[in-house]
Parts: structure tokens; C-alpha cells; sequence
């Protein structure tokens, strides 16, 4: 038993190693036009307004309501989320530190030239 | 004697075509692969193997229980072994369907539904807590009370796994149509595996197809909607372990929050993002907003063998 979890262990490594070389480890670079068309796909109606993107993470505006909706790279896909209060929000300097009750999606650091307006934004969103 | 798992007997095959697909996606970029994803999606195929074996005990516990009240004892025959695999296939598809209708069940199956990607590595993504799905033991419960014998019934459900493998991949396009229209196959199984709004709830067969055309749940793939693969939320994670839990864990912090029993009793068997102040969507919500959008069409004519039921013809009305 121990041998077949030992051999199907360094199977998995060994496919895992391959797709690795054949198509890359490196998190998709986002920029704001990519995440609104995801946004567009997914949030009915959605208009993108003001947007502050890193190549990691994009914090973005729905023109429409003021919503703020996070995304950030995952692999070569992306994660969106809704954001509403009780995050935590933390700024130091350029850098925003967002966290999130949310299981597989706990925190997001986003290097920012506008930092202190989303931190601003953030703290005052709806419930 | 051993019984004879056609699982594991194919677990090398299916190796081979993970990587014969990598290969075959590198060279050609008919379909996608993400490192990060493959390796998070073999971590779930592994430790559900581990799991599946832990707690083997509680299926066969509850078959054996019930065995004594079966209404038939049927021997070993070939035509008993079809008609076994073709029943089978039927309660697959009512337990498939479950999964995606019950939040109990789905805390589970979301899982496999998990990843963004859909290449062969998906179909090894499986869920680790079959044990605490409890209510999908109920499915198990005709095909042994009939009277087959349980070794029969785990060979064909075996030989059912086996076949769902291959279908999961965007490197195959479409067979000709009397294949497609018997058979589950890649074409069926995208759609089934998206989460376009026009796409959601459709094609839970495993292997005969025709269960969703009899039942009203067929939904043809369509080029000019390609499918977009995941859950509605993607989660954001490749940690296996937080994989593994992220359906439990937000159904145990609804459980806990609910107001009153009859809450806690919808948030387990609801629908999937059902909520007391409805604030969260469903997929019935959801295909019911996307419907309301698209402009006004003539009712379409049905497919042949294909019975709409309230709830789905709305909602494919337009897009067929």
C-alpha cells in the first residue's frame, strides 16, 4: 500500500513537472480591460469605471452603482469577488493589504499609485 | 476472489493520456493546461483515492444492510451485467443531478467542478468527502434492493468512472451526430462543465446522453457561446486542502448562522446558494436574469426526444 501511494506520488510530481516546462508556473499578468470583460461576462449590466490595476490584482469601480470588485491572478485564470464591508484594509504607503472572510480567497496585496483614494473607497463601502 | 476494478486497472492509461494531452495542447493549442491547476487537480485525484478507500466501508456498510430486502437474487450473466450497467447509468444521472440541485450534496461535487481549466486532469479532480454526502447513499439503494449483486454493481460503476475520463477535454470537437446523440461525450460534457448562464444545470449524464434528453436537461453546445469552465465564484485557491473543504466549510458557516431549523434544513437541501433574505444567486436566478436579457425569439421547436420541464424550458427557449 505504502509502495502504490509512494509510486503514485512521484507520478504526480513527474506530470506535475512536465506541465510546468510544457506551459509555465507564472500567475497571468491582469490589466483593467481583461478583468471588466470578465466583469461584463459575469455581472449583468456591469460598466467599468474607475480602475487601479497592479499585474497581480485590479481593484475596479461598476460605473452603474459604485460596486467594487477585486480580481486577481490565478494561475492563467482570474478570481473576482464583490467586495462589501467588513474587509480588512490595511495601507502602507503605496501598498494595500486587503482581507477577506473568504476560504480560498484570503488576502490580496496591490501596489498602487492611487492607494490612499481605494483605501478610502474600501472603508466606506456598503454592508 | 479480488474484485476486478476497472479503475484501477485503467489508472496507467489514464496517465498516459494526461500527458499525451499536455503534449498534444503544447503543439497544437486545442485546449489548456496550467501547471498550478493539473497539479492541484492530481493532488484531489490522490487524495480521493485515499479517502474512497478509508471510508469504503460506510457504502458497503449501508449495500449490506439492505441487501436482506432485495427483490430479486440476481446471478452472474451477461445480460444481467448490462442491463445492470444501464441502471446504473440511470442512477448516476439522478444522483448527478442532486449533487447540483442539493447544497448537501453539491459541498461535495463542487470539487470536481473547481478548476478553470478543463483538460483530462480535471476529471481526476474528485472530491474527498463522499463520506459526509450522506444523503447520496439513497441513490446506491435500488440497484442493490432490485437484487443485483454488489461486486456486479461496483464493476459497472467502474466501467461507467472509466468511461467519464476521456470525455473531459477541449482537444476533441464533435463526433457524428447518432454518436452525439446517445452517447455523453466531450461536446455534451463542456457544456455541462461551464458556467455560462445558458449552460448551467444541463448534461448530467455519464454515459448514455439520452437521460437528459428524456429528462429536459439537455443543453447542445453552441460556437457561438464557448464554454467557460469553473464555478459561479471561482475559488482562489490550488491548495488542495482548501479545496477539498471549501464547500464544507461555507455550508458549516451557514449551518452555524442559521436563525431557525427550517433555515438549516434549506441550506442543506436548497438549491446551491439559496439564502433567507434571497440575497445570494442560484443558478435558477441566474439563468432566469440571463433569459429576461436576451431579445424576444419565436419559441423554438423542440429537439426530437428532448421533453422540456418548468424550470429549464425558460430558459433554453432562446438559446436553442
Amino acid at each position: 500500500m505504502l509502495l502504490y501511494l509512494a509510486g503514485s506520488l512521484i507520478g504526480v510530481a513527474a506530470i506535475v513537472a512536465l506541465a510546468g516546462w510544457l506551459f509555465g508556473w507564472r500567475d497571468a499578468a491582469l490589466d483593467a480591460e481583461r478583468v471588466a470583460q470578465a466583469l461584463a461576462r459575469e455581472v449583468p449590466g456591469f460598466r467599468a469605471g474607475r480602475a487601479s490595476p497592479d499585474t497581480r490584482a485590479v481593484l475596479i469601480e461598476d460605473a452603474r452603482d459604485g460596486a467594487v470588485y477585486l480580481a486577481v491572478a490565478r494561475g492563467d485564470g482570474l478570481v473576482t469577488r464583490k467586495l462589501a464591508r467588513g474587509l480588512g484594509v490595511a495601507r502602507d504607503g503605496g501598498t494595500l493589504t486587503i482581507r477577506l472572510r473568504d476560504f480560498t480567497l484570503r488576502r490580496a496585496h496591490l501596489q498602487l499609485a492611487d492607494a490612499d483614494y481605494w483605501e478610502a473607497r474600501l472603508k466606506g463601502l456598503a454592508p | 476472489m479480488k474484485p476486478f476494478d476497472p479503475v484501477a486497472l485503467a489508472t496507467p492509461a489514464f496517465v498516459l493520456l494526461v500527458i499525451a494531452e499536455m503534449l498534444f495542447v503544447r503543439f497544437t493549442g486545442r485546449g489548456r493546461f496550467e501547471a498550478k491547476d493539473t497539479a492541484a487537480s492530481l493532488m484531489m485525484g490522490f487524495g480521493s483515492t485515499i479517502m474512497g478507500t478509508a471510508f469504503a466501508f460506510i457504502f458497503l456498510g449501508f449495500a449490506k444492510l439492505i441487501q436482506p430486502y432485495a427483490l430479486f437474487h440476481i446471478g452472474w450473466s451477461w445480460p444481467a451485467a448490462i442491463a445492470c450497467f444501464v441502471l446504473d447509468d440511470l442512477r448516476y444521472f439522478w444522483w448527478h443531478r442532486a449533487s447540483h440541485r442539493v447544497r448537501w450534496l453539491w459541498a461535495d461535487h463542487v470539487n470536481h467542478h473547481s478548476s478553470q481549466h478543463y483538460n483530462l486532469s480535471t476529471a481526476l479532480r474528485q472530491p474527498w468527502g463522499g463520506f459526509l454526502a450522506l444523503p447520496g447513499l439513497m441513490f446506491l439503494a435500488p440497484l442493490v434492493l432490485i437484487g443485483f449483486p454488489l461486486p456486479m454493481i461496483a464493476f459497472v460503476h467502474g466501467i461507467n468512472l472509466v468511461y467519464q475520463f476521456w470525455i473531459h477535454t477541449e482537444s476533441i470537437g464533435r463526433f457524428p451526430k447518432w454518436f452525439e446523440a446517445v452517447m455523453n461525450t466531450p461536446s455534451h460534457h463542456r457544456v455541462h462543465h461551464a458556467v455560462n448562464a445558458r449552460y448551467l444545470d444541463a448534461n448530467y449524464a455519464g454515459v448514455f446522453i439520452v437521460w437528459d434528453r428524456m429528462f429536459g436537461t439537455f443543453v447542445a453546445e453552441r460556437d457561438d457561446d464557448k464554454p467557460r469552465y469553473g464555478i459561479v465564484g471561482q475559488i482562489g485557491s490550488f491548495n488542495p486542502l482548501r479545496i477539498a473543504a471549501h464547500g464544507w466549510v461555507s455550508l458549516g458557516s451557514d449551518l452555524w448562522r442559521a436563525r431557525s431549523l427550517k433555515h438549516a434544513a434549506l441550506y442543506l437541501f436548497a438549491a446551491p446558494g439559496w439564502s433567507p433574505d434571497g440575497s445570494r444567486e442560484t443558478s435558477d436566478s441566474i439563468k432566469a436574469r440571463w433569459a429576461a436579457a436576451q431579445p424576444a425569439m419565436p419559441a423554438p421547436v423542440p429537439a426530437i426526444g428532448t421533453v422540456p420541464v418548468p424550470g429549464t424550458a425558460a430558459v433554453q427557449s432562446p438559446a436553442e
